[in-house]
């Protein structure tokens, strides 16, 4: 327990990884702070894996450092002082769930009691089962199982409820908050934003191996344009639209005008004192899902085209 | 080191318990022999008996230690496992460790039944030192497979590993004789593999109590080939899915 102070937790110092031209990472730089419950979030493809797989020394950063406790990845893996479940982590078959995760806590310099870890996974029901004959929310409680095995500082895990029905998601969940409330630090990375926005108390959202934002879910939702408003309005033009102050993004289809906003009371003021008098006007509050649909669409956009370049300021604002 | 002892003893339970281990490297041999080993000739310049006694008990240890590894090794770092262990504290290495601790541990017993078996069933009688040579020299002789097998595991994917697995175990099991003697161009041929050597040597000792220094150079130059290979091949594919 050398670094338990105020340093932090993990830190990516402008990381990249590319596979010949593709540029699965691309420049990431973020800090983790202890105690923290950090969601990483982003469509597939975003580059999550990657990074986490980076960050547990499996794949090597074609440039920038990797910190984690202030020692190189491997070392602190090595360390025990960090537990981790992956999407491409396995179990050894033929043998029972108390014998594999008997076996990988004996495996830590910090055991934790089988029977503890199996209780906290949900597991312990079927902890005589052949780990082979396992359904697979079942499989992937077993591997939580195997990432909580031994006392960590650090729990890393990858897209944890894939593959879970709601109830057992939930228990999940609960069982996690139990595990971080003794100090540990969780990083978890996942295209559920509903997941993002209950469970963490930070979100990174990644888009094409970058950091597009950094915040408080309700940060991330004003980030990209906290409020949706809808009327109908006749012969309006999408890039007086674009002009309005606080704008985020238009969607015109006939006289049915949506828009994203930061500042919905003066892109609505804006719209009246130009003479305008739309109907059916309609302010609402966008959820993460939008909001990170916005985040990343604009990423996207930005990536492919000139044409919504106001809307791309907005956001970089 | 512990961690590595405690995973090849759940290598070694898995082996325990899986029937279709037991048969291929104990059931099998045990079954020829009883079958074929009664035969009134020599191979080798001893009686077949004593010869198929080798034969069998080679065929047992290395076919655990192939076969088996190769198809499990190649499942194991599709599914995953072989990942989840390199996110534990356990040393880069103790995967294919605790793999060869375990392939040589339960070759022992694959070995010791077949030579009682000679022994008790097929009449052989020599002095305790040459039971040792023999047994160690099949011992040794599991190593050069337990090797090649983690090269080859970590080579192919499950769905072709299975094919090459065999074809090279049964071109190593029939040109170096296991199953019966080797004679004229095929014994030129054969001179060259791990597994004529491991008869040879055998039953050498059974007829002259002498070790042929070629059979023991042969061996450890494929062991260390093989050891070198894997080797390679594990940290090629180290940061390959």
């Amino acid at each position: 327990m050398s670094h338990t102070g105020t340093g932090p937790v993990v830190s990516f110092d402008n990381v990249s990884k590319h596979y010949g031209s593709l540029k699965a990472v691309d420049g990431l730089s973020l800090d983790l702070r202890p105690g923290e419950t950090v969601a990483l979030l982003g469509p597939n493809g975003a580059g999550k894996s990657t990074s986490l797989d980076m960050l547990l020394a499996l794949r090597k950063p074609t440039s920038g450092k990797i910190r984690m406790f202030g020692a190189d990845p491997y070392h602190a893996v090595k360390s025990g002082r960090v537990g981790a479940m992956l999407q491409s982590g396995g179990l050894m078959p033929e043998v029972t769930v108390r014998e594999l995760v008997t076996l990988v806590a004996g495996f830590h310099p910090r055991p934790v009691a089988p029977d503890i870890t199996m209780k906290r996974a949900g597991i312990a029901e079927i902890a005589d089962q052949r780990v082979d004959r396992l359904s697979g929310g079942q499989t992937q409680r077993v591997r939580f199982a195997l990432a909580i095995a031994g006392e960590c500082d650090l729990v890393v895990l990858d897209e944890p409820t894939t593959a879970m029905d709601v109830e057992t998601r939930q228990r999940f969940w609960a069982s996690m908050k139990e595990e971080v409330a003794e100090g540990k630090t969780l990083l978890f990375a996942t295209h559920y934003l509903e997941e993002a926005d209950q469970a963490a108390d930070r979100i990174l959202v990644i888009n094409r191996g970058r950091l597009l934002a950094d915040g408080t879910p309700a940060e991330i939702k004003e980030r990209a344009g906290a409020k949706r408003i809808s009327f109908r309005l006749d012969n309006v033009s999408e890039p007086y639209l674009l002009g309005l102050p606080g704008i985020v993004s238009v969607d015109v289809r006939g006289d049915v005008v949506h828009l994203q906003s930061a500042d919905s009371d003066a892109t609505l003021y804006a719209v009246l004192d130009a003479g305008y008098r739309p109907r059916e006007i309609e302010v609402g509050s966008l959820g993460l899902e939008q909001a990170f649909l916005a985040i990343t669409a604009e990423d996207d956009r930005g990536n492919d085209t000139v044409q919504a370049q106001p809307a791309k300021e907005a956001i970089e604002r | 080191m512990n961690g590595t002892l405690a995973l090849a003893g759940a290598e070694i339970k898995r082996l325990r318990r899986n029937r279709r281990y037991l048969i291929f490297t104990v059931g099998l041999p045990v079954i020829l022999y009883l079958i074929f080993s009664k035969q009134n000739a020599t191979a080798y310049s001893v009686a077949f008996a004593a010869f198929y006694m080798v034969g069998m008990a080679a065929f047992g240890a290395f076919s655990g230690a192939f076969n088996n590894n190769t198809i499990r090794i190649s499942q194991e770092r599709k599914d995953g496992w072989i990942r989840q262990l390199r996110l534990t504290p356990l040393p880069p290495n103790a995967y294919v460790s605790a793999k060869i601790i375990a392939s040589m541990a339960t070759s022992v017993p694959a070995i010791v039944i077949v030579l009682l078996l000679g022994r008790f069933y097929g009449g052989i009688h020599m002095p305790a030192w040459k039971w040792i040579v023999i047994a160690v020299t099949i011992w040794l002789g599991t190593l050069i497979f337990a090797a090649l097998a983690v090269a080859i595991g970590y080579l192919f994917q499950p769905d072709s590993v299975q094919p090459v697995a065999i074809a090279l175990y049964f071109l190593f099991v029939i040109f170096g004789g296991l199953w019966f003697p080797l004679s004229g161009g095929l014994k030129s041929f054969g001179e060259i593999t791990p597994t004529y050597w491991v008869m040879k040597i055998s039953t050498d000792v059974i007829n002259t109590g002498t070790i042929p220094v070629t059979g023991v150079v042969v061996i450890l130059a494929w062991l260390v080939a093989f050891v070198a290979l894997a080797t390679l091949v594990v940290r090629a594919k180290a940061e390959a899915l």
